[in-house]
């Protein structure tokens, strides 16, 4: 029993923190249409650059702030890579997570002391026991650490930052500038004959995706109290099956938002993969469950849609 | 005033399907005119329509628009003064927004998108009110996705939309092509009325004679990229059908259609 409510515990955390990072995808894949692969690079930037600050005792939910800037900043890079040099979205997001790995290398190891040749050092980020992240920082830290199988700070920390990340988008599709990404992803020529550049929107939409999933990285280094170069792989295939599965899943319930739906798919996701763990599937075969686990969700959602052009 | 001056426009340059379409192309039109075009398919007649609002760049030549060249300026700028309704019903909305998402955007071109909120439920009247007029029930059906509408429907909320805000110059391209012969009618008393409203200077493309003899005060023939027919005036209000039935037949029959 303890351990059903332990593997339940395992991926009720892994969901929300994930389900950050597909709330990124939802706005890059759904609205805009573009398949961002630079988000295995800014993930992990995410994760190095909150791991920094925090092992320099800066305040932690600044680090988060910090990360989600700098996880912008490279997705305005992939689009204008896009935009301006008319390279195709598969093409940006490789050339950008590929650079990224050269910056998260030299940033991880020149914070652990090495020198900017990317020698001399670790380039793993570790937390102390003593180094004051989210999970140990006021306000999470009035919250018990834990009740019975349940690590209750760090569900409740997870879900208080998902839900915080789900308003902010929220509100942002429903102000003008939000309205015009999401007529952006649908008619780029529409949003030319209303006077505005859609270039500039798409570019706009890029870099809150990869904001977000800067955050989720800062998360999963909180979690997993490390960032390591390799924290990156796999993050496109969570990401997207979680909004695929998300939204195909819970789509006719009309009362529910698409953000809310695609939190959902996250931790239908990460359930679906803790169930299999759970049930004795070594941890070596992970990632072709997720791979079978995202073609089940990318038929269904193919149905579904046939269903919906029929009907 | 629009002005096309010497225009050269070229497709596939430099590979064996290399087509000159236009090769020095003029065509000069007044303020206020409200020209209907017609011609065979392929005659150039989009892509007259897309040089002008931006969406194709030209090979050489300059494109005028009341004393100020246009030739360099990006479609999205070029739109400030344009409404557009193109020839496929789907490109004038967005098909995944509602109706009255549609025209929150549409009624707030040419101020700025911040992050204010979109929907203002004080224009919502309004709203209803510019749809009641094409007559096909959309003004109840603000919620729906806009993707969901007939082709009819989507053509009517597109001609809407492109007159929301002040414009100049209004483009439309065979944008009754896609409707059954009632919408059609009324989307173009629609369309008449809203010419004669916004003062605008019109370019219509039609493959209904019928409406080129009818609206417009100047009706213009293409053919190959060339203009074989040009009438304005007295003129063009004497034209019947029957006058320039031959003329675009022998055109057609060139084509082969
Ligand atoms: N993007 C394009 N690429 C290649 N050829 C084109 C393109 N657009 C138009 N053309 C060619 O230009 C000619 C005129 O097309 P178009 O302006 O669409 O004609 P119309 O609208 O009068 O039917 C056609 O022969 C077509 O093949
Ligand atoms: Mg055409």
């Amino acid at each position: 029993m303890s351990s059903v409510l332990a593997c339940m515990d395992v991926f009720l955390r892994d969901g929300l923190m994930y389900s950050i990072l597909a709330l990124g995808f939802y706005i890059s894949f759904s609205i805009l249409d573009f398949a961002d692969l630079s988000v295995e690079g800014t993930v992990l930037l995410g994760g190095v650059s909150y791991s920094l600050l925090v092992c320099k005792g800066v305040n932690p939910w600044l680090a988060v702030i910090v990360a989600f800037v700098l996880g912008s900043l490279a997705g305005c890079v992939t689009g204008l890579l896009h935009v301006k040099l008319k390279i195709r979205p598969l093409l940006c997001g490789i050339l950008v997570s590929t650079a990224l790995i050269s910056v998260n290398l030299v940033l991880a190891v020149v914070g652990n002391g090495g020198s900017f040749n990317g020698e001399g050092a670790l380039s793993t980020i570790s937390f102390s026991r003593n180094d004051p992240t989210v999970l140990r920082t006021f306000p999470a830290s009035l919250i018990p650490d834990k009740t019975g199988a349940f690590n209750l700070r760090e569900l409740i920390t997870f879900l208080v930052v998902a839900l915080i990340f789900k308003w902010i988008l929220d509100w942002y599709l429903k102000t003008k500038n939000g309205l015009l990404l999401r007529a952006t992803g649908c008619n780029e020529q529409y949003v030319s004959m209303l006077a505005q550049n859609p270039g500039r929107s798409k570019i706009t939409g890029l870099a809150i995706s990869n904001g977000y999933a800067a955050v989720a990285g800062a998360l999963i280094a909180t979690s997993r109290a490390n960032a390591n170069q390799g924290m990156g792989i796999g993050m496109i295939v969570i990401g997207l099956a979680s909004v695929i599965i998300g939204l195909s899943l819970f789509g006719k319930l009309r009362f529910l938002k698409p953000t809310t739906m695609v939190i959902l798919g996250s931790i239908v996701y990460q359930a679906c993969l803790a169930i299999a763990t759970y049930l004795g599937v070594p941890s070596a075969y992970n990632k072709i469950i997720m791979a079978v686990l995202f073609t089940v969700a990318l038929v269904f959602s193919n149905s579904i849609k046939k269903g919906a052009s029929k009907a | 005033m629009i002005e096309f001056i010497d225009i050269v426009k070229k497709f596939n340059v430099g590979t064996p399907d290399e087509t000159t379409l236009f090769d020095g192309f003029n065509l000069k039109i007044e303020k206020g005119e409200f020209v209907c075009v017609v011609g065979s398919n392929g005659s150039g007649k989009t892509t007259m329509l897309n040089l002008l609002c931006g969406s194709l760049p030209v090979d050489s030549g300059k494109i005028v628009l009341d004393g100020k060249n246009i030739t360099k300026m990006n479609e999205y700028v070029r739109a400030k003064y344009i409404g557009r309704v193109f020839q496929d019903p789907q490109k004038g909305s967005a098909a995944k927004l509602t109706i009255l998402e549609n025209m929150a955007l549409a009624d707030n071109k040419n101020k700025r998108y911040l992050l204010t909120p979109a929907i203002n439920k004080k224009r919502m009247d309004y709203y209803k009110s510019l749809l009641e007029e094409c007559n096909m029930g959309l003004e109840n059906r603000l919620d729906v996705q806009v993707g969901s509408l007939s082709g009819g429907q989507r053509q009517a909320l597109a001609l809407v939309i492109a007159n929301m805000s002040d414009i100049d110059i209004l483009i439309l391209d065979e944008h009754t092509a896609a409707l059954d012969p009632k919408s059609s009618e009324r989307i173009m008393q629609l369309t008449d009325m809203f010419v004669k409203e916004k003062k605008a200077t019109a370019l219509m493309v039609t493959h209904n004679l019928r409406y080129a003899v009818e609206y417009g005060t100047r009706l213009i023939m293409m053919d190959k990229g060339r203009i074989v027919l040009d009438k304005a005036g007295e003129e063009k209000q004497n034209t019947k059908i029957d006058d320039i039935l031959y003329q675009f037949n022998q055109i057609s029959i060139e084509c082969g259609n």
